[in-house]
């Protein structure tokens, strides 16, 4: 008898496990909808991703320090000494961004076909409780290479934690682990980052799954009239699929190595708690949040802005309950449609703003100065043959 | 004889048993002992107080600052920004009352400057522009022997 038979029978003979081998099979081989796409393989691309991430954390836990003294320079010895420390590092950090890329892909994805609908709408709701933890992920695991950058987005960030009505100061003193950024907060960042937050992530992404494989995928048809998918059709989640997410994978992969190789973070200046540098600007996923801000003013403009940013996110985790229309094509649903853009593209124009903010632009061969608030403003400085000369 | 179900004699009867009332009591039991043991956990991640510096902070080489020029200091662990005028010294709060960021002295255009949301003050910390709630909170000087010294006012 060969060794894997022998494996095999001990199991038998111990276990019920030909409803194990049915249930695997059965999933397996789960027919999908017809209109499964291309555009259908975000969500496993993001549980990708959260393995890599857990993977080359874990390999980074190894060398780490989480002390104000010692973070700096272990991230430094990472970079520069550990056999291949600078390639997991980046990945890391790419794969962080990357992750957040992807998960807002996947529900760009399931907002427009409608798949939030009855009776999946709790599978919607975890998936933006997902959201929100990654967004907290890419906050927490900032902070931790303890440069100037990660040290004033956490002030930032925090302070505008203080900003929340009524337990605004207690958040705030309880975030910081103190009245201001220091290695209190460090502690308590990384406890977040490595611990607290990979488990809840865990457990949410494996209640995300079974709720999307007990109420299967939706089809575009409307609430109530879904068809079962006839035996013998649908596209079969193996190895139909399951090949077009492996393509994508393997690509993914190949940019991470690309952009951690070509377009590495640098670690820039440690943190300096007296200087805050010019020009700060947080990650591209928080640059429509950092851009609203500065428009409100007055004394309670910061208050007003930091619900005007958590509006959004309160939005998306009740859509499913909001709007309660049957239709789930998108051509059906207008208005749902229309908002869906409006968002995309305030935000879009809002990071647009965020990202140009404070800096000199070319455009057509005219250049301009946009100013903090995003309003453009053409410079003069530099003569031009059309310039009446001066006597 | 029939069990009884969820401690009660027999459907519609309010009467508890002997039984419905001990695994009330278990479950009250329960949760005072799970609160007794939550409590001091969330105590525990409340931040224990630290000392965070001096409260009354020398002004490093005052004597060398020329008049409109700003050096920043510690106060109890805070940043503050002192600036020398003509008159003398004046030490405002460093952070930013929108955000927390630092703000820096514009020395030719004389207010302070936030570098996050660009929120303006002006010399005595009151708001000129920008998204800042409230004026920068001013802290007391005071000469010692030719030696600068700045704290909470």
């Amino acid at each position: 008898m060969g060794l894997s038979r022998r494996i095999n029978s001990f199991f038998d003979d111990r276990f019920d496990t030909e409803t194990a081998r049915r249930f695997i099979d059965k999933q397996a081989h789960k027919r999908l909808p017809p209109h499964i796409s291309w555009f259908h393989v975000f969500g496993s691309l993001a549980l990708l991703l959260f393995v890599s991430q857990t993977i080359t954390g874990i390999l980074l836990l190894i060398y780490y320090r989480p002390t104000p003294e010692a973070a700096y320079s272990s991230i430094q010895y990472i970079t520069t000494e550990v056999h291949f420390g600078w390639l997991y590092r980046q990945i890391h950090a790419w794969g962080a961004t990357l992750m957040i890329l992807v998960v807002v892909l996947h529900m760009v994805r399931t907002y427009f076909s409608g798949a939030y609908k009855k009776p999946r709408e709790l599978t919607w709701v975890t998936g933006v409780l997902i959201f929100i933890l990654t967004i907290i992920f890419g906050f927490t695991g900032y902070l931790l290479p303890w440069n100037q950058i990660a040290f004033w987005a956490t002030t930032i960030g925090t302070e505008s934690a203080g900003k929340v009505p009524f337990i605004g100061e207690w958040l705030l003193y309880f975030l910081r682990g103190g009245e201001v950024v220091t290695g209190e907060t460090l502690s308590r960042f990384f406890v977040v980052h490595v611990i607290i937050l990979p488990w809840i992530l865990t457990g949410l992404i494996a209640v995300h799954l079974v709720l999307m494989r007990l109420s299967n995928l939706a089809t575009l048809e409307p609430v109530g009239e879904e068809k079962p998918i006839p035996p013998g059709h649908g596209i079969p989640f193996f190895p139909v699929h399951v090949a077009k997410e492996a393509v994508v994978a393997i690509l993914l992969l190949a940019g991470l190595v690309t952009l951690s190789i070509l377009s590495p973070w640098e670690i820039g200046e440690p943190a300096n708690p007296l200087v805050t540098p010019a020009h700060i600007k947080p990650e591209w996923y928080f640059l429509p949040s950092y851009q609203l801000l500065k428009y409100f003013e007055g004394p309670y403009g910061a208050v007003v802005g930091i619900v005007a940013c958590s509006l959004p996110f309160g939005l998306l985790l009740f859509w499913p309950f909001l709007d309660r229309g049957k239709e789930r094509h998108p051509r059906k649903r207008p208005w749902a449609v229309g908002i869906g853009l409006f968002g995309l593209m305030a935000a879009l124009f809002l990071g647009i703003l965020g990202h140009f903010s404070g800096t000199d632009v070319t455009l057509l061969g005219r250049r301009y100065h946009i100013d903090l608030l995003g309003r453009p403003e053409r410079l003069m400085d530099e003569p031009t043959s059309h310039n009446p000369v001066e006597h | 004889m029939k069990p009884q179900v969820d401690g009660f004699d027999k459907v519609g009867s309010a009467r508890p048993t002997r039984r419905g009332f001990l695994d009330w009591l278990i479950s009250l039991c329960s949760l005072l002992a799970g609160l007794a043991m939550t409590i001091p956990g969330l105590m525990y991640l409340w931040p224990a107080a630290r000392g965070g510096g001096s409260d009354n902070m020398e002004v490093e080489g005052a004597d060398r600052m020329a008049p409109g020029q700003s050096r920043m200091v510690q106060v109890g662990g805070k940043a503050v920004i002192v600036i020398r005028d003509r008159k003398g010294f004046r030490a405002y709060s460093a952070i930013c009352t929108h955000l927390g960021c630092l703000v820096t002295w514009e020395q030719a255009k004389e207010q302070f400057f936030c570098p996050c949301h660009a929120a303006v003050f002006d010399a005595q910390g009151r708001v000129v522009s920008g998204p800042a709630p409230a004026p920068l909170p001013a802290y007391k000087i005071k000469e010692v022997g030719g030696r600068i010294y700045v704290s909470p006012a």
